[in-house]
Protein backbone atom coordinates (compact mmCIF):
# COMPACT_ATOMS: atom_id res chain seq x y z
CA UNK A 1 0.00 0.00 0.00
CA UNK A 2 2.87 2.35 0.81
CA UNK A 3 4.33 2.19 -2.69
CA UNK A 4 1.44 3.83 -4.60
CA UNK A 5 1.00 6.47 -1.88
CA UNK A 6 4.67 7.39 -2.06
CA UNK A 7 4.48 7.44 -5.84
CA UNK A 8 1.50 9.82 -5.73
CA UNK A 9 3.34 12.11 -3.29
CA UNK A 10 6.43 12.18 -5.52
CA UNK A 11 4.27 12.91 -8.59
CA UNK A 12 2.51 15.76 -6.77
CA UNK A 13 5.82 17.24 -5.65
CA UNK A 14 7.21 17.00 -9.18
CA UNK A 15 4.09 18.68 -10.55
CA UNK A 16 4.36 21.50 -7.97
CA UNK A 17 8.04 22.01 -8.74
CA UNK A 18 7.35 21.98 -12.47
CA UNK A 19 4.62 24.61 -12.10
CA UNK A 20 6.56 26.84 -9.69
CA UNK A 21 8.51 28.83 -12.30
CA UNK A 22 5.28 29.50 -14.16
CA UNK A 23 3.71 31.05 -11.10
CA UNK A 24 6.57 33.10 -9.71
CA UNK A 25 8.12 35.77 -11.85
CA UNK A 26 11.60 37.14 -11.45
CA UNK A 27 12.36 39.69 -8.77
CA UNK A 28 14.98 42.21 -9.78
CA UNK A 29 17.72 43.33 -7.42
CA UNK A 30 17.19 47.04 -6.89
CA UNK A 31 20.03 47.72 -4.49
CA UNK A 32 22.15 50.61 -5.69
CA UNK A 33 24.82 51.28 -3.08
CA UNK A 34 25.48 54.95 -2.46
CA UNK A 35 22.74 56.24 -4.75
CA UNK A 36 20.37 57.19 -1.94
CA UNK A 37 23.12 59.23 -0.25
CA UNK A 38 23.47 61.44 -3.34
CA UNK A 39 19.73 61.98 -3.71
CA UNK A 40 17.72 64.84 -2.31
CA UNK A 41 14.60 62.72 -2.06
CA UNK A 42 14.21 58.96 -2.04
CA UNK A 43 11.17 56.74 -2.37
CA UNK A 44 11.90 53.18 -1.37
CA UNK A 45 9.03 50.71 -1.39
CA UNK A 46 9.56 47.02 -0.80
CA UNK A 47 6.38 45.06 -0.33
CA UNK A 48 6.09 41.32 -0.59
CA UNK A 49 4.70 38.34 1.25
CA UNK A 50 2.77 39.05 4.43
CA UNK A 51 3.33 42.82 4.32
CA UNK A 52 1.89 43.08 0.82
CA UNK A 53 -1.15 41.01 1.85
CA UNK A 54 -1.58 43.19 4.93
CA UNK A 55 -1.41 46.40 2.88
CA UNK A 56 -3.93 45.01 0.40
CA UNK A 57 -6.28 44.09 3.25
CA UNK A 58 -6.28 47.68 4.45
CA UNK A 59 -7.33 49.04 1.05
CA UNK A 60 -10.91 50.22 1.24
CA UNK A 61 -13.66 48.22 -0.42
CA UNK A 62 -15.91 51.29 -0.44
CA UNK A 63 -13.55 53.41 -2.53
CA UNK A 64 -13.70 52.44 -6.20
CA UNK A 65 -10.09 53.45 -6.88
CA UNK A 66 -8.69 51.58 -3.92
CA UNK A 67 -10.80 48.59 -4.93
CA UNK A 68 -9.18 48.72 -8.37
CA UNK A 69 -5.73 48.81 -6.78
CA UNK A 70 -6.66 45.93 -4.53
CA UNK A 71 -7.80 43.81 -7.47
CA UNK A 72 -4.39 44.31 -9.07
CA UNK A 73 -2.38 43.91 -5.90
CA UNK A 74 -4.20 40.74 -4.81
CA UNK A 75 -2.57 38.91 -7.72
CA UNK A 76 0.91 40.33 -7.19
CA UNK A 77 3.75 38.62 -5.38
CA UNK A 78 5.86 41.70 -4.86
CA UNK A 79 6.04 45.45 -5.42
CA UNK A 80 9.43 47.15 -5.47
CA UNK A 81 9.97 50.82 -6.24
CA UNK A 82 13.08 52.97 -6.02
CA UNK A 83 12.84 56.61 -6.95
CA UNK A 84 15.68 59.10 -6.51
CA UNK A 85 15.58 62.82 -7.06
CA UNK A 86 18.78 64.84 -7.26
CA UNK A 87 19.74 68.47 -6.85
CA UNK A 88 21.68 68.74 -10.10
CA UNK A 89 21.71 67.20 -13.55
CA UNK A 90 23.45 63.86 -14.13
CA UNK A 91 24.14 63.35 -10.45
CA UNK A 92 23.66 59.62 -10.71
CA UNK A 93 25.69 56.93 -12.39
CA UNK A 94 23.89 55.41 -15.40
CA UNK A 95 25.42 52.04 -14.54
CA UNK A 96 22.48 51.58 -12.17
CA UNK A 97 20.22 51.35 -15.22
CA UNK A 98 22.57 48.89 -16.93
CA UNK A 99 22.63 46.80 -13.76
CA UNK A 100 18.85 46.44 -13.98
CA UNK A 101 18.86 45.66 -17.70
CA UNK A 102 21.52 42.98 -17.23
CA UNK A 103 19.29 41.07 -14.82
CA UNK A 104 16.49 40.66 -17.34
CA UNK A 105 16.56 37.13 -18.68
CA UNK A 106 15.33 35.79 -22.04
CA UNK A 107 11.69 35.83 -20.92
CA UNK A 108 11.80 39.60 -20.65
CA UNK A 109 10.78 41.75 -23.59
CA UNK A 110 11.13 45.49 -23.96
CA UNK A 111 7.64 46.61 -24.96
CA UNK A 112 7.97 50.39 -24.86
CA UNK A 113 10.86 52.82 -25.17
CA UNK A 114 10.29 56.54 -24.91
CA UNK A 115 13.16 58.89 -25.66
CA UNK A 116 12.52 62.53 -24.95
CA UNK A 117 14.76 65.55 -24.83
CA UNK A 118 12.22 67.52 -22.85
CA UNK A 119 10.85 64.93 -20.46
CA UNK A 120 11.83 61.56 -19.10
CA UNK A 121 13.10 58.52 -20.95
CA UNK A 122 11.07 55.46 -20.16
CA UNK A 123 11.66 51.81 -20.86
CA UNK A 124 9.05 49.20 -20.05
CA UNK A 125 9.99 45.53 -19.90
CA UNK A 126 7.56 42.70 -19.36
CA UNK A 127 8.21 39.12 -18.42
CA UNK A 128 6.02 36.77 -20.40
CA UNK A 129 4.81 33.28 -19.60
CA UNK A 130 2.88 32.22 -22.66
CA UNK A 131 0.70 35.19 -23.45
CA UNK A 132 0.50 36.44 -19.90
CA UNK A 133 2.55 39.21 -18.36
CA UNK A 134 3.91 37.92 -15.06
CA UNK A 135 6.44 40.61 -14.33
CA UNK A 136 7.08 44.26 -15.06
CA UNK A 137 10.11 46.51 -14.92
CA UNK A 138 9.86 50.22 -15.61
CA UNK A 139 12.98 52.37 -15.88
CA UNK A 140 12.26 56.10 -15.99
CA UNK A 141 15.29 58.34 -16.23
CA UNK A 142 15.56 62.10 -16.26
CA UNK A 143 18.69 64.18 -15.68
CA UNK A 144 17.64 64.77 -12.09
CA UNK A 145 15.44 61.79 -11.42
CA UNK A 146 15.69 58.05 -11.65
CA UNK A 147 12.76 55.73 -10.97
CA UNK A 148 12.77 51.97 -11.21
CA UNK A 149 9.67 49.87 -10.64
CA UNK A 150 9.50 46.11 -10.44
CA UNK A 151 6.15 44.37 -10.11
CA UNK A 152 6.19 40.61 -9.68
CA UNK A 153 3.05 38.74 -10.68
CA UNK A 154 0.29 38.99 -13.27
CA UNK A 155 -0.24 42.56 -14.49
CA UNK A 156 -2.67 44.29 -16.82
CA UNK A 157 -0.75 47.25 -18.26
CA UNK A 158 -3.89 49.17 -19.28
CA UNK A 159 -5.41 48.85 -15.84
CA UNK A 160 -2.12 49.93 -14.29
CA UNK A 161 -1.95 53.01 -16.52
CA UNK A 162 -5.52 53.87 -15.57
CA UNK A 163 -4.57 54.02 -11.90
CA UNK A 164 -2.45 57.10 -12.51
CA UNK A 165 -3.76 60.10 -10.65
CA UNK A 166 -7.07 58.40 -9.90
CA UNK A 167 -6.96 57.76 -6.23
CA UNK A 168 -6.91 60.38 -3.59
CA UNK A 169 -3.36 60.27 -2.36
CA UNK A 170 -1.02 63.19 -2.69
CA UNK A 171 1.10 63.30 -5.81
CA UNK A 172 4.79 62.65 -5.32
CA UNK A 173 5.97 66.19 -4.83
CA UNK A 174 9.39 67.66 -5.20
CA UNK A 175 10.95 69.17 -2.12
CA UNK A 176 9.47 72.56 -1.33
CA UNK A 177 6.83 72.12 -4.02
CA UNK A 178 3.20 71.73 -3.12
CA UNK A 179 1.49 68.67 -4.49
CA UNK B 1 -27.38 63.36 77.94
CA UNK B 2 -28.69 60.22 76.53
CA UNK B 3 -26.19 60.47 73.76
CA UNK B 4 -23.38 60.68 76.29
CA UNK B 5 -24.54 57.51 77.91
CA UNK B 6 -24.93 55.71 74.64
CA UNK B 7 -21.48 56.74 73.50
CA UNK B 8 -19.88 55.74 76.71
CA UNK B 9 -21.61 52.37 76.57
CA UNK B 10 -20.58 51.84 72.97
CA UNK B 11 -16.96 52.80 73.52
CA UNK B 12 -16.62 50.92 76.75
CA UNK B 13 -13.69 48.54 76.83
CA UNK B 14 -14.90 44.96 76.73
CA UNK B 15 -12.96 41.82 77.30
CA UNK B 16 -12.98 39.65 74.18
CA UNK B 17 -14.28 36.15 74.29
CA UNK B 18 -11.63 33.60 75.19
CA UNK B 19 -9.61 32.32 72.19
CA UNK B 20 -10.49 35.28 69.92
CA UNK B 21 -6.85 36.24 69.35
CA UNK B 22 -5.97 32.68 68.26
CA UNK B 23 -8.97 32.47 65.95
CA UNK B 24 -8.15 35.79 64.34
CA UNK B 25 -4.51 34.85 63.85
CA UNK B 26 -5.48 31.46 62.43
CA UNK B 27 -7.86 33.07 59.93
CA UNK B 28 -5.30 35.71 59.02
CA UNK B 29 -2.91 32.92 58.10
CA UNK B 30 -5.42 31.17 55.84
CA UNK B 31 -7.41 33.99 54.37
CA UNK B 32 -4.93 35.61 51.89
CA UNK B 33 -4.65 32.48 49.75
CA UNK B 34 -7.91 32.90 47.87
CA UNK B 35 -7.73 36.63 47.22
CA UNK B 36 -4.13 36.31 46.01
CA UNK B 37 -5.15 33.79 43.40
CA UNK B 38 -7.92 36.09 42.26
CA UNK B 39 -5.49 39.01 42.20
CA UNK B 40 -3.09 37.04 40.00
CA UNK B 41 -5.89 36.11 37.64
CA UNK B 42 -7.06 39.72 37.41
CA UNK B 43 -3.49 40.94 36.87
CA UNK B 44 -2.87 38.31 34.19
CA UNK B 45 -6.06 39.15 32.34
CA UNK B 46 -5.25 42.85 32.51
CA UNK B 47 -1.77 42.24 31.10
CA UNK B 48 -3.25 40.00 28.41
CA UNK B 49 -5.88 42.58 27.48
CA UNK B 50 -3.29 45.38 27.38
CA UNK B 51 -0.91 43.26 25.28
CA UNK B 52 -3.69 42.34 22.87
CA UNK B 53 -4.77 45.97 22.54
CA UNK B 54 -1.14 47.00 21.95
CA UNK B 55 -0.62 44.30 19.37
CA UNK B 56 -3.88 45.23 17.57
CA UNK B 57 -2.88 48.91 17.49
CA UNK B 58 0.59 48.02 16.22
CA UNK B 59 -0.86 45.74 13.53
CA UNK B 60 -3.30 48.44 12.45
CA UNK B 61 -0.52 51.03 12.20
CA UNK B 62 1.60 48.57 10.22
CA UNK B 63 -1.34 47.83 7.92
CA UNK B 64 -2.03 51.52 7.31
CA UNK B 65 1.65 52.10 6.51
CA UNK B 66 1.64 49.15 4.11
CA UNK B 67 -1.57 50.44 2.49
CA UNK B 68 -0.02 53.87 1.92
CA UNK B 69 3.06 52.25 0.42
CA UNK B 70 0.93 50.12 -1.90
CA UNK B 71 -0.95 53.20 -3.09
CA UNK B 72 2.25 55.20 -3.55
CA UNK B 73 4.01 52.39 -5.43
CA UNK B 74 1.05 51.69 -7.72
CA UNK B 75 0.62 55.38 -8.39
CA UNK B 76 4.27 55.76 -9.39
CA UNK B 77 4.12 52.63 -11.55
CA UNK B 78 0.81 53.75 -13.09
CA UNK B 79 2.07 57.24 -13.87
CA UNK B 80 5.19 55.96 -15.66
CA UNK B 81 3.25 53.42 -17.72
CA UNK B 82 0.55 56.01 -18.52
CA UNK B 83 3.20 58.51 -19.64
CA UNK B 84 4.83 55.92 -21.91
CA UNK B 85 1.44 54.93 -23.37
CA UNK B 86 0.56 58.57 -24.02
CA UNK B 87 3.86 59.10 -25.85
CA UNK B 88 3.34 55.98 -27.95
CA UNK B 89 -0.26 56.97 -28.79
CA UNK B 90 0.89 60.50 -29.59
CA UNK B 91 3.43 59.20 -32.11
CA UNK B 92 1.07 56.68 -33.70
CA UNK B 93 -1.66 59.34 -34.27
Amino acid sequence: MKGPIMMKAVLRLTLILALTPAVYAQRINLDFPGLADKAREVVDVTLDGALLRLGARFLSDHDADERAVRQMVDRLEGIYVRSYEFDRDDAYDRSAIDAVRKQLGPNWKRVVTVRSKLRENVEIYTELRGENIVGLVVIAAEPRELTIVNLVGPIDLDKLANLEGQFGIPRVSKKGERP
Amino acid sequence: MNLDHELRAALQRKTPAPGLAERVLARAGEAPRKPRRVQWAVAASLILTASLAGWTAHRRAEGERAREQVLLAMRIAGSKVAYAQQQVRGISK
